[in-house]
């Protein structure tokens, strides 16, 4: 499959996150990882499968490099139907009312756009004990086998 | 042959800095100096204790050195151990990025009473810095002078209980101290108006999970600007919270002129309010979080000045700053990131330019000063979080000499 790994970050551990994503994934597919900074709305692709990796910043808001893709999605509202995407999301529980908000707002905008989400939207702790990557190297391979399934090809 | 990068400092800014370079250069020799036999700077030894989430980011650091090739040299202080000269001289570029660590001075009479505390020397002291002052008494009243995040991460650390320090790296000789401090009341104190304040709101809602404090906001204000807006609400959100005995007190547009004491140690503040009025408040410490200045080893001033291209961190051909050195002791740690990766294009695209017959042999001779690497790092961090104390994440080993011993044990004795 062709899958697109994007990531929103302000301190690069959700890059970091989304590289180590891209290379688990690589063995059995064709995989590319970019900045939610360096992406376009009107590049959105339905042959591809798309990975979003986003943490939260300051009071629940969209780390630095998701701002414009939002802004983008909020201006041009792309018909995004027939795009599947799965999302994880990084936070820090120390900041309990708005945790995990930065993942949340980014599905809605996509949901919204008729973008139709695969899995549930895990979600990662600064302030836990778990490694990122031992939550989402299982839940990424999970959403591509299902991704694949409704794409009707074979993972 | 291979071009080689020594970045000086290993907080934040210089393994931001060797990141960028190393993802864009994998073969790149990129060497991180640290007088401390420990890295990440401002990481271990400014980020607040009960902020671990913010300390994640050392996971991208440490693989730096684990993936990325990039190596630590720490315990070496250069302009000591080694001249710039010299480490100019060995590396094809050399990057200042060392921070600002001391505190500024407010400049008034009184300063010098005891009890005057700058927020770095505290928070060093706090955080078990090899070189802090020992931990000072602050008496049963204290002002916190500033309106930025170090002035909130003070106030919230001497207002916590001990319960909610749970998960922290604080060490037990702080923890001790804080909960001994005795602290009845804590005024924070800021010059501008609320609406000018340079904290962040979310380090003010924070405040709101406190549980053994009365919080009160005098005179937040208000403002059209969105931003400031943002503070002013979460100044608000926090007025009147809870009922514990500990009085916490937001006062704003006061510049304080003199400092008075009795027998040595400061007693009371003077300020003028913005409308020219005198105020005086009782205190017996004054916590100065007023920012941070160079503390003058580099002779940053200098070197700043004289800049080839201060704007984009070019000091003089093959040598650079970043981070809080070159702009100035503001902005957060994704600030700093951007910094970093911006001179990272500008360090390759200079490497680039030079003539590929550069001989520079990219490592530095010490003749015999002991250097912690790596691997030194590695076991002294396994001691500090193999078996920390109960609802603690780490206990810092705090002096030089016992980092140096971990870092020594087991050493091959043929290195």
């Amino acid at each position: 499959m062709n899958i697109t790994v994007l990531y929103g970050t302000e301190t690069g551990n959700a890059e970091m996150l989304a590289e180590d994503i891209m290379a688990d994934l690589a063995a059995e597919h064709d995989v590319e990882s970019r900045n939610l900074s360096d992406f376009g709305v009107e590049e959105f692709d339905r042959e591809r499968m798309y990975l979003i990796v986003c943490s939260t910043y300051g009071d629940g808001e969209l780390p630095a490099s998701a701002r414009p893709f939002a802004e983008a999605m909020e201006t041009a509202k792309p018909d995004l139907t027939g795009i599947y995407f799965a999302i994880f999301g990084l936070g820090d529980s120390e900041y309990h009312d708005t945790f995990n908000f930065g993942s949340k707002r980014l599905a809605e905008l996509l949901s919204a756009s008729g973008a139709e989400q695969i899995g549930e939207r895990p979600t990662h702790d600064a302030c836990g004990s778990d490694m990122a990557e031992d939550l989402a190297l299982p839940w990424a391979r999970k959403v591509v086998e299902l991704a694949a399934e409704r794409l009707g090809e074979v993972a | 042959m291979t071009k080689s990068v020594a970045i000086v400092g290993s907080g934040p800014s210089g393994c931001y800095l060797a990141q960028a370079l190393l993802k864009a250069s994998p073969g790149l020799r990129v060497d991180l100096l640290d007088s401390l036999p420990v890295p990440y700077g401002l990481v271990r030894y400014g980020v607040a204790p009960d902020h671990q989430g913010t300390k994640a980011v050392t996971r991208q650091f440490e693989r730096l050195f684990e993936r990325q090739g990039a190596r630590f040299i720490g315990n070496v202080i250069v302009g000591k151990d080694i001249s710039l000269e010299d480490l100019r001289t060995a590396y094809d570029a050399v990057v200042l990025a060392v921070g600002l660590s001391a505190d500024r001075r407010l400049g008034i009479p009184g300063e010098e009473l005891e009890g005057v505390v700058g927020a770095g020397a505290l928070t060093r002291a706090l955080y078990e810095h090899p070189d802090a002052d020992p931990l000072p008494a602050l008496g049963p009243h204290v002002i916190i002078m500033g309106n930025g995040n170090v002035a909130i991460d003070l106030l919230r650390l001497l207002a916590k209980t001990p319960d909610e320090l749970a998960g922290s790296d604080l060490g037990p000789a702080p923890s001790d101290w804080l909960a001994r401090s005795g602290i009845s009341d804590i005024e924070i104190i800021g010059r501008s108006p609320a609406a000018q304040a340079k904290f962040d709101p979310v380090m003010v809602k924070e405040l709101a999970k406190l549980s053994g404090v009365t919080i009160r906001v005098l005179e937040a204000g208000a403002s059209e600007d969105p931003e400031a807006v943002k503070k002013i609400e979460a100044l608000r959100s926090i007025d009147g919270h809870g009922s514990g005995p500990r009085r916490l007190t937001f006062r704003f547009g006061l510049t304080p002129i003199a400092l008075e004491g009795k027998h040595g140690r400061v007693t009371e503040a003077h300020f003028r309010s913005a409308k020219g009025d005198l105020v005086a408040l009782p205190c017996s410490a004054f916590l100065k979080a007023i920012g941070f200045e160079t503390d003058g080893v580099l002779r940053r001033e200098a070197l700043i000045e004289g800049a080839l291209d201060a704007a984009n961190g070019v000091l003089a051909p093959g040598f650079y700053a970043t981070g809080w050195f070159r702009r100035g002791p503001r902005g957060t740690i994704p600030e700093n990131r951007a910094d970093a990766q911006h001179l990272a294009a500008r360090i390759l695209a200079d490497l680039n330019d030079q003539p590929s017959t550069s001989q520079k042999p990219g490592t530095v001779q010490l003749n015999g000063h002991a250097v912690v690497g790596y691997e030194g790092w590695k076991k002294i961090d396994a001691a500090e979080t193999s078996n920390p104390p109960e609802n603690r994440c780490r206990v810092k080993i705090s002096t030089r000499a016992e980092m140096l011993l971990i870092a020594r044990q087991n050493e091959d004795p043929g290195q």
